[in-house]
């Protein structure tokens, strides 16, 4: 009764109307983009992976400064818990000042590319990246090892989950170890339904009061994203992401001669590492596909396509944080330099020339795609 | 599960280079021309020209065809490095005009202008697609590039570049991007119009690996002289790629026997420019 009562209430309300109404290709538009939560993926690659002690104590070397160079710096410093496992600055600050923004950790077990250029194919490798790179956390294998074995109760704790392999590795084999650890805390981080997965559920089942719940500027921004916009092609799925890099205009100078080289530059770091699905210290060793991906010259300043889950909580934006609100972003695209892509690069990207009521309501339905946990 | 293992496919990867390699050169110090370089306005402040410059010749290139939105970029290279520098004059003055250019009767003007005070090689790159190479001012620019006897550099689909010869039987077209073709329409083009060649800038599917592909290596051999590389610094930040992208080059030009790598690299393009130029 109350589910007519509200579709009638609907009809009466003419502008609201067309939002309430999606066609059959919209709908099934919006089926992908579910359902969510997506279950937890284990990952072959980590003997770690799901394993409740190992997530334990994975989540206590996140928080750990000791394992930093000088010990002032843990993961947790930029990937703050309280504000969505980012830092709210424009680019990180480990040891010293980086080129890139804080990629939120949220869903990251979903990927298989990681960070912004995807130079590791494997949480486990990405998560090992900052340990090792000076501006970000400064400690080299072998640094690494040592520091955790001074640290009494730490090794303890280390020891058991590891076992004797834990007296036996070098450096390297510690510091995939660490790791290993660390990405089987991150895979448990999986954002939380949010408005958007409630309003996808009541379209699709059939439950209008849960549609009319919905608010109508979210509904005509989501009619826009997968619409006129077209940002279902890139940011796409379940996870509003597809693992995938692109060049969206964004100017990627570090500075007076210096440019960030994007995919281009980590795809030739990933091909150097050991830290990866195929190398020394899987726990699937083999070939993968990961390891056929091609150098482009497209790939030269293109940057991960980032999942839109929880954004509204992870200012600022883009690969260098230099959007400030996700309304600067829809401008960005609103309107995008044509010049700056090239002629028969991302084909898909055009201006959208959005109106102001058009980019608030594109704002409206990405902060629906949010939520505290 | 996440990570597909791939056994067969990666084995073929590991295999030694397929037949048809004999005799491929050492490109490692293949001297390379490269084609297609912009040096616009909005690139002058994070490269200054003498950087600019070094940024060349760090890449080990020889030479460099330059046009730039506006033309003062590539004269201000120029001028810092005339050996190197090879002057083509693009239509455009400032970022903005490429899908305006051809409607516009006093780019015309600018042209004849320009052309009347220096030498250029060339005039583009520029796009045009389809039967708006028909349009009074491509007509015009056709003539000016024959009047002057130099190439025409054309970010255009095949249509375009059949109404160019159309205009100009004689025309010497220089085809931007092999006109983002498959390699067998780009060959029936060349054999089509004995004064096209093909710049391969922004093209990545010529080679994997350091290895030619078939069809790209069919092309190349039944094309020897037609054919030049290029980088397409269409952004200010892509003067970071000039050097990967010589390197990248060198890399699968060394899959082909040396004397057909050095058309390539650079003998191609010197012949270009050497035409235009000498006068």
């Amino acid at each position: 009764m109350i589910r007519r009562l509200a579709l009638a209430i609907a009809l009466l309300m003419p502008g609201a109307a067309l939002a309430e109404t999606f066609s059959a290709a919209e709908r099934e538009a919006i089926r992908e983009h579910g359902p969510w939560p997506q279950a937890a993926l284990s990952d072959p690659t980590n003997r770690f992976s799901g394993d409740p002690g190992a997530i334990a104590f994975g989540e206590r070397l996140f928080f750990e400064r000791s394992l930093s160079a000088e010990g002032d710096v843990a993961c947790a410093q930029c990937h703050r818990p309280d504000m969505a496992f980012t830092d709210g600055r424009k680019t990180a600050r480990g040891t010293a000042d980086g080129a890139r923004n804080t990629l939120s950790l949220w869903n990251v077990g979903q990927m298989r590319w990681f960070g912004w250029g995807g130079a590791s194919d494997t949480l486990w490798g990405a998560s090992v990246r900052p340990l090792a790179l000076m501006a970000e956390m400064g400690a080299p294998p072998e640094g690494l090892r040592a520091r955790l074995r001074q640290n009494a109760a730490l090794w303890h704790d280390y020891r058991a989950i590891v076992g004797q392999a834990a007296e036996d590795a070098d450096g390297s084999a510690v510091t995939a170890t660490v790791g290993k650890l660390l990405a089987a805390y991150q895979e448990t981080l999986i954002s939380p339904r949010t408005a958007f997965d409630r309003f996808r559920a009541a379209l699709l089942g059939d439950d209008p009061a849960g549609v009319a719940a919905y608010p109508a500027t979210a509904k005509r921004g989501l009619k826009l994203f997968i619409g006129k916009g077209n940002c279902n092609l890139c940011h796409a799925g379940p996870l509003f992401a597809t693992d995938g890099f692109e060049s969206v205009g964004m100017p990627h100078f570090i500075g007076p001669g210096a440019v960030d080289k994007g995919r281009y530059g980590d795809l030739l770091t990933f091909r150097a590492s050991a830290m990866k699905a195929s190398g020394p210290h899987s726990d699937a060793p083999g070939p993968m596909l990961t390891d056929q991906a091609r150098l482009q010259h497209k790939d030269f300043g293109a940057f991960r396509v980032p999942s839109l889950r929880q954004a509204a909580l992870t200012a600022p934006y883009m690969h260098n944080g230099a959007l400030p609100t996700l309304e600067a972003v829809i401008r960005h695209y609103s309107d995008l330099d044509m010049e700056r892509l090239h002629a028969d690069g991302a084909a898909i990207l055009r201006p959208l020339h959005l109106s102001k009521s058009e980019i608030a309501d594109l704002v409206a339905f990405l902060e629906t795609l949010s939520a505290a946990p | 599960m996440r990570l597909l293992t791939v056994g067969l496919l990666c084995l073929a990867w590991a295999l030694p280079p397929a037949a048809g390699t004999a005799g491929a050169a050492d490109a490692g110090d293949l001297p390379v021309i490269d084609a297609h370089i912009h040096y616009s306005h909005d690139a002058w402040d994070m490269l200054p020209p003498d950087a600019a410059i070094e940024a060349l010749r760090a890449a080990g290139l020889s030479r460099a065809f330059v046009s730039s939105s506006s033309d003062d970029g590539t004269l201000m290279l120029q001028d810092l490095a005339p050996d190197l520098i090879v002057p083509v004059l693009r239509p455009y003055r400032r970022r903005g005009e490429i899908g305006t250019w051809h409607s516009d009767p006093s780019v015309v003007d600018m042209l004849r202008d320009r052309l009347a005070k220096r030498r250029y090689a060339g005039i583009g790159e520029f796009h045009v697609f389809g039967a708006d190479a028909d349009k009074p001012v491509i007509r015009a620019v056709v003539k000016l590039a024959a009047e002057h006897r130099i190439f025409l550099h054309a970010h255009s689909d095949a249509d375009a570049i059949r109404r160019i010869f159309m205009q100009d039987p004689g025309a010497h077209v220089l085809w931007a991007h092999s006109g983002f073709a498959h390699p067998e329409d780009v060959a029936a083009m060349l054999a089509q119009h004995e004064t096209l060649w093909a710049d391969l800038a922004f093209r990545s599917e010529q080679a994997r690996g350091g290895k030619v592909d078939p069809e790209w290596r069919k092309a190349f051999e039944a094309f020897p002289k037609r054919f030049m590389l290029g980088t397409d610094t269409f952004a200010p930040e892509r003067w970071h790629y000039v050097a990967d992208h010589a390197s990248w080059s060198r890399a699968w030009l060394a899959d082909l026997p040396r004397p057909l790598a050095e058309n390539i690299a650079h003998r191609n393009a010197a012949a270009l420019a050497d035409w235009a130029l000498a006068k």
